[in-house]
């Protein structure tokens, strides 16, 4: 272990050190310690306690596939409208104040609306995501087309290089910082957006959990529920979306991830 | 045999105005041919549209009338290999060393075969033997430039076009680079099209030189250099040939600005 993996977990020791010293002073019913959460949540895996005689494992794999489905929706799309919109002058004149006016629509909004639109079905969530996330998206990909090295497009075309692999070898690696700065933030809010939509009135999933055990004024629970929602964020974020970006910023000389 | 690499005939290129009112004339009429197997350099100041005479006869910028043909050795019109080494390395930074060099043998068509082969002979003419997996940020600005050579170097092109490639070196770095390119050369000859602001860069190297002029860029001079190589940097008889043109540069840079 290095420096500063030793220095991450230190962060996150001492936080659960905080937590503990919490829990000692105030009653359970209000702040539950860490070990009480972790047997809950052990306990919610092992056993099919709960509104829907589920298991944690069922809850999760709900949860994690509205998040993979819709995001990656709304990933396609704003990369398709930002790439269209930053390469092209007329699409952009026709369609960038568009963008500019989906972002400012507030993401609770969005929520509301389109249970209204959708009721309480995989589509209200759905659209939720799609309608807050792809503007975002796109407007990382606008940017990344306009930043597009012009002098290395023409290295490419001097050497005669054809479509195919001026794409793959010149345009996509330029677009790769813009895509995941946009991967990141995408992922971060459609986590919170399935999150909410959830507890608002979809079926199964960690939010719904959450909500059900909210309306019991079971603390442990609640927070068994948020722990091992952060806990799986947390481990797709730094776990699996870092060291893909390690991998793929290896050619730069002093990258920070 | 062609007996020409490079035949332009009456090349005119005009570019949209700063103001974006009507448009100003970068090269007018310009007629130019070069031998095949030789280094001729172009010299003029910069902005009078030496790049811009390259990139067109590289195909990657239109003209607006006259004919730019490349020949390749056996004389086709069609089908020459163009070499190009850009003032910076133009590298994708993001592909090694040996990728950077592989593009552009699949740009080109090359079969598949022979890339190792013509990575590792290119990448140690131009000292760079090892190098293959390295990324080029790793590389010293004059080592990514020598990779830049390489490539160009590689697809064995009919005619190789340098645009001021030593122009963002450091004096000692380029004049170690002109150096080396003359020993390069002693193994792979293509045609080669030289542009550069310096004089002395230009006697040194070449074997013709054009000297040109600014807005419209015009060739007013044509000059052989006839001293056999390996020339030393030194060598007084080329201080005296660059002495006599920038005496002529002068005077005709004097006309065009009054």
């Amino acid at each position: 272990m290095n420096r500063q993996t030793g220095l991450r977990w230190l962060s996150v020791l001492s936080f659960v050190a905080v937590w503990w010293l919490g829990s000692l002073v105030s009653s359970p019913e209000i702040l539950p310690g860490p070990l009480v959460i972790g047997r809950t949540i052990l306990t919610n895996f092992t056993t099919t306690t709960g509104p829907e005689e589920k298991s944690a494992a069922f809850h999760v794999a709900i949860t994690l596939a509205r998040i993979l489905f819709s995001f990656s929706v709304a990933m396609i799309l704003g990369i398709a409208v930002g790439l269209a919109i930053g390469l092209r002058r007329k699409v952009e004149l026709a369609f960038g104040y568009l963008i500019s006016l989906a972002l400012t629509i507030p993401t609770l909004l969005a929520v509301f609306l389109c249970v209204i639109w959708f009721g309480f079905s995989e589509a209200g969530g759905l659209f939720a995501v799609i309608l807050t996330v792809t503007p975002f998206v796109a407007v990382n990909m606008i940017a990344g087309a306009k930043a597009l090295d012009k002098e290395l497009i023409d290295m490419a075309h001097a050497f005669n290089a054809r479509r195919g692999l001026l794409v793959r070898k010149v345009l996509v690696w330029q677009l790769m910082p813009y895509i995941f700065s946009a991967f990141r933030y995408a992922f971060g809010m459609t986590w919170k957006i399935v999150a909410l939509a959830e507890s608002f009135g979809l079926k199964y999933g960690i939010g719904y959990m959450f909500t059900f055990w909210f309306e019991q004024f079971n603390m442990a629970q609640v927070m068994a529920w948020v722990m091992l929602f952060v806990a799986i964020m947390l481990v797709i974020e730094h776990g699996v979306i870092a060291r893909f970006e390690a991998k793929i910023f290896a050619w730069r000389p002093a990258h920070a991830v | 045999m062609a007996t020409h690499a490079v035949v332009i005939d009456g090349l005119c290129k005009k570019f949209p105005s700063p103001n974006g009112r009507g448009e100003f004339t970068v090269i007018d009429s310009l007629s130019l041919q070069i031998a095949c197997g030789s280094f001729a350099s172009i010299v003029g100041p910069s902005g009078c549209g030496k790049s811009t005479l390259l990139n067109i006869i590289a195909g990657i910028e239109p003209r607006d009338a006259g004919e730019v043909r490349v020949q390749s050795q056996d004389g086709a019109d069609s089908g020459a290999r163009i070499g190009y080494v850009f003032q910076s390395p133009r590298l994708l930074n993001w592909l090694t060393v040996e990728d950077n060099i592989k593009f552009a043998l699949e740009a080109q068509n090359i079969g598949r075969s022979s890339w190792n082969e013509r990575v590792t002979k290119y990448l140690h003419m131009v000292g760079l033997a090892g190098q293959e997996r390295n990324f080029p940020l790793k590389l010293s600005g004059g080592m990514q430039q020598r990779v830049a050579i390489a490539r160009a170097l590689a697809i064995e092109p009919d005619i190789l076009l340098m645009d001021e490639p030593f122009s963002h070196l450091d004096e000692i770095t380029a004049r170690k680079m002109r150096v080396d390119l003359m020993q390069i050369l002693e193994h792979a000859r293509p045609t080669i099209l030289f542009v550069t602001h310096s004089l002395r860069e230009a006697v040194f190297l070449s074997e013709e030189v054009y000297m040109m002029s600014v807005k419209p860029a015009r060739i007013f001079k044509h000059l052989r250099v006839d001293i056999p190589r390996p020339r030393e940097p030194e060598d007084p008889r080329l201080f005296d040939l660059e002495k006599g043109l920038v005496k002529e540069f002068f005077a005709v840079l004097e006309q065009d600005f009054r």
